[in-house]
């Protein structure tokens, strides 16, 4: 089993870093440009002349403090630090929109402070980012959140996507900003394709399919769920992002790669395992004094019940004796007395017998009783009775008197009786001198010839599992409605309850029905009656386990493999492979994932959501798309530059797949190019950095009175920039 | 979290119509005011059209986009049919639950799932039966 054991320990929380507030006296005063980029996952903030973005998860917590019962205001990373703040955690967006304001007021509260603003407005012109074609209702929130609430001089939105394009292919400046691209924009909960001619981002042509990180994992976590109904610990959404991250990749040929992986062993191979945290059950192992202590105790308790019990029959046996002695002097006294006395005394009756037969019947019984017990207790055996006599049988009736008929009545009954147990004994001792005939005989055959010996038991064996094999393939088809069986059945039940049975020419003779005269008729009621089999299926798997065992013991080439129950509890291999067994006892196996084409079947879902139940177009789909909506020649154009960026697009064999996709479904001649951004996560902001130091930014922005006069939602419309609800710049 | 925050206007009172709206009742709010919007224009343009008698310069109308018309259209590619159980390709389907199964030993463990947990697998595929 040289299995590669790639197993994986999820990672520890991190305790995230308390991060200081700069210094603020760099930009007093200058009106350098800030620029936020307001993500799903991640917020990213900073001037415009930081090298880099100083980002926080866009998450927020309302918490009030169990111990100091403080109501705390908790941001970004804080949150995993306080276990009961991630219940309570609240995001701005929800999906791809922009929803709850609150949140994102305190987002950028956090923001600022951490820029170390303290002036009492924000004196700095601001560009932000929106989703492709937001909603208005997000727009006008936002930008009456930060004229009103914060009082920034300008306000520009831009799409996230479209600036990291701009980073990537920086022009000199100060030339105007000029490239043709496909940009593709992997964001947390949408992927959209955005053509890019002249420097313009065509808005109108971009499409948006609702699949992103955030679904990817929710799907993978469902998976999970499925394939380990009963694991022990919660998976949470953060871990199934790890495990997406970290695990997951895309399959150039995802038919090809499924078909490897039909075989076990590949799949097999290709697994990751991943292990989680478990806890050894404590066994209470009770050390070897303690269990003889216990045993002992039991014993002990034993003998005493014992010991009561014979007491108690000692005492009954005495007071037995005693009473047969009194008995036996009363017979006596009446032997001696005179019938006439006796009666008159009436000692009989104060001794609660009628008559003098019964007291004769009750000594009898006595003196028996007691010497059963006094044998049982020599030694234990069963009295094997002598044959009782039966003198009065022999006389004829006609000689008896009533007395002596009811005594022979009597004795005949119980001479049947004792015949009857004769029988039966005989009998007994019969079947078992022919069963040890017959293993007598098997033994010979077997020491003969142990080959043909043990064929025969296979074939019977074989047999007897066929015939399990029918039944229950016959119990299955009698469940459903429409098969051939049941349909029997029925006919079966309307036969019988038929009227008209009776066939025409016994009508004449009389009209009965003869039915049950032939006992092979009553077997129909077995067939009708579907809960009958189970006494014949008890039968058989008795049977089928003594020919088993029998084979087992002389047998080596027939092992336990062989037998039923393995067989029928026997998984494919495919499935082992597919989700390993454990015992029962291993809890550290019981505590592992194994996944292994799950990797591959979350990222396919990017270029077929209808694999997760999403109905929408896949990304290949998409780009076709709106390739084909451009003429050839800005075709060529846009395809010589195809862009990738975003978190999700780090997974590994995203270019290449993407490739495989686009190339079919272009001229051979025309050149096909895959870039992915440099840095996905924080070349937005990167490209936003750089774009607020040109000139072109002034222009673009809606300053405070502007916002006075149209209201949130109007915008200008830019090369970089939304285009609905906007106007031309002039 | 409990800095001062200066920078914040006191005097803004927050506007109370801004409760988190829905996003459902969010994206409901654009669709009616872009229908609103469309009516009004083809009215305007009708209203052009009839004083001129004769069809204006019709601007050419670059479609406004809007968060629900760059929405991707439904696939129109032939679907693959994947395993529901192993995610391997899964040509045959089970009458009785409607799963798709790879080969019979994946279906003797579909026969031995509870009803739960078959309507757990189509929902993760999408399919949502209702009554079953």
């Amino acid at each position: 089993m040289a299995e590669q054991l790639n197993i994986t320990r999820l990672p520890p929380l991190t305790v995230p870093s308390l991060s200081v507030a700069a210094s603020y006296d760099q930009h007093r005063g200058k009106g350098t440009p800030l620029i936020i980029d307001n993500g799903s996952t991640h917020l990213r903030f900073g001037f415009c002349t930081s090298n880099g973005p100083r980002s926080q998860s866009n998450a927020v917590a309302k918490y009030k403090e169990r111990r100091t019962n403080k109501p705390l205001l908790l941001f970004g990373d804080g949150i995993e630090a306080e276990g009961g703040a991630k219940s309570q955690v609240k995001t701005p967006w929800e999906g791809d929109v922009l929803l709850n304001f609150d949140a994102l007021e305190n987002a950028l509260d956090y923001a600022f402070i951490q820029l170390g603003i303290d002036t009492p407005s924000i004196e700095h012109p601001v560009l932000m980012t929106e989703r492709l074609c937001s909603p208005l209702h997000s727009r006008s929130l936002t930008s009456e959140l930060m004229f009103e609430q914060y009082c920034v001089p300008s306000l520009a939105f831009c799409v996230d996507s479209v600036m990291s394009f701009y980073y990537n292919n920086l022009p000199s400046p100060p030339v105007p900003f000029s490239s043709d691209g496909l940009v593709v924009s992997f964001n947390t909960a949408s992927t959209s394709v955005i053509p890019v001619l002249n420097g313009k981002g065509l808005m109108s042509h971009a499409k948006r399919i609702p699949w992103g990180a955030s679904q990817a994992t929710d799907y993978l976590l469902k998976l999970i769920q499925l394939k380990y109904p009963t694991f022990p610990t919660r998976v949470t959404t953060m871990q199934t992002n790890w495990m997406l991250q970290n695990f997951c990749e895309f399959s150039i040929d995802y038919p090809g790669l499924l078909r490897r992986l039909k075989d076990p062993l590949s799949m097999r191979a290709s697994e990751r395992i991943l292990q989680f945290p478990f806890t050894l059950p404590t066994i209470e192992e009770k050390t070897e004094e303690e269990l003889a202590r216990i045993a002992e105790r039991k014993r002990e308790q034993g003998r005493k019940l014992q010991e009561i019990a014979a007491k108690a029959r000692q005492e009954k046996l005495a007071q037995k004796e005693n009473d047969l002695q009194h008995m036996l002097s009363l017979r006596e006294r009446r032997d001696e007395e005179s019938k006439k006395e006796w009666a008159v005394r009436n000692t009989l009756q104060e001794e609660g017998f009628d008559d003098d037969a019964e007291l004769d019947s009750a000594i009898k019984k006595l003196e028996n009783d007691l010497k059963k017990v006094r044998k049982k207790d020599a030694d234990g055996d069963e009295l094997e009775d002598e044959p009782p006599s039966f003198p009065l049988l022999d006389v004829p009736d006609a000689d008896l008197e009533e007395d002596q008929l009811k005594e022979k009545r009597k004795q005949r009954l119980m001479k049947a009786g004792y015949e009857a147990r004769e029988r039966a004994k005989r009998e007994k001792e019969r079947e078992r001198e022919e069963r040890e005939a017959e293993e007598r005989r098997e033994v010979e055959e077997r020491e003969r010839d142990l080959a043909g010996w043990a064929s025969k038991l296979k074939k019977e064996q074989e047999a007897i599992m066929n015939k399990i094999k029918e039944r229950n393939r016959r119990r299955a088809a009698l469940n459903d409605r429409k098969s051939a069986a049941a349909q029997a059945r029925m006919k079966s039940i309307a036969n019988l309850a038929a009227d008209d049975r009776v066939p025409k020419k016994r009508r004449k003779g009389g009209g009965e029905d003869l039915f049950g005269a032939d006992d092979a008729d009553w077997a129909i009621y077995r067939k009708i009656n579907n809960a009958a089999p189970s006494s014949d299926e008890e039968e058989d798997m008795v049977t089928l386990q003594a020919v088993e065992q029998k084979l087992l013991q002389h047998d080596p080439s027939f092992t336990h493999e062989h037998t039923h129950a393995s067989l029928s509890a026997q998984r494919s291999a495919l499935l082992t492979a597919f989700r390993p067994q454990y015992d029962d006892g291993d809890v550290e196996g019981k505590s592992r994932i194994h996944l292994n084409i799950e990797r591959w079947r979350v990222c396919e879902a990017w270029f077929s959501p209808n694999m997760a139940g999403v109905d929408s177009a896949g990304l290949g789909e998409i780009m076709q798309n709106v390739l084909s909506r451009f003429s050839d020649q800005e075709k060529g154009r846009l395809v010589k530059n195809v862009f990738v960026t975003g978190g999700p697009s780090q997974l590994p064999e995203l270019v290449p797949r993407m490739q495989a996709m686009l190339r079919p479904i272009l001229p051979p001649e025309m050149p096909l190019e895959i870039v992915r951004a440099a840095d996905p996560m924080s070349d937005a902001w990167k490209g936003m950095a750089d774009f607020a130091k040109t000139d072109e930014f002034t222009k673009v922005g809606v300053t405070k009175e502007e916002y006075e006069e149209w209201g949130g939602e109007r915008i200008k419309r830019w090369w970089g920039g939304n285009w609905n609800s906007s106007i031309p710049l002039e | 979290m409990h800095l001062p925050r200066p920078f914040k206007n006191p005097h803004y009172t927050k506007n109370v119509n801004r409760r988190t709206k829905n996003l459902k009742a969010v994206l409901t709010h654009e669709r009616d005011r872009e229908r609103a919007d469309r009516e009004r224009r083809r009215q305007e343009k009708e209203d052009a059209m009839e004083v001129d008698g004769e069809p204006g310069d019709s601007t050419p109308e670059e479609e406004m986009p809007t968060y629900a018309s760059i929405e991707a259209p439904p696939s129109l590619l032939p679907q693959r049919r994947y395993c529901d159980i192993t995610g391997l390709e899964g040509p045959y389907t089970d009458p009785a639950t409607g799963l798709r199964y790879h080969d019979k030993s994946v279906y003797e463990l579909i026969k031995g799932l509870s009803a739960a947990a078959a309507k757990d697998y189509l929902a993760a595929r999408g399919v949502n039966p209702i009554v079953k």
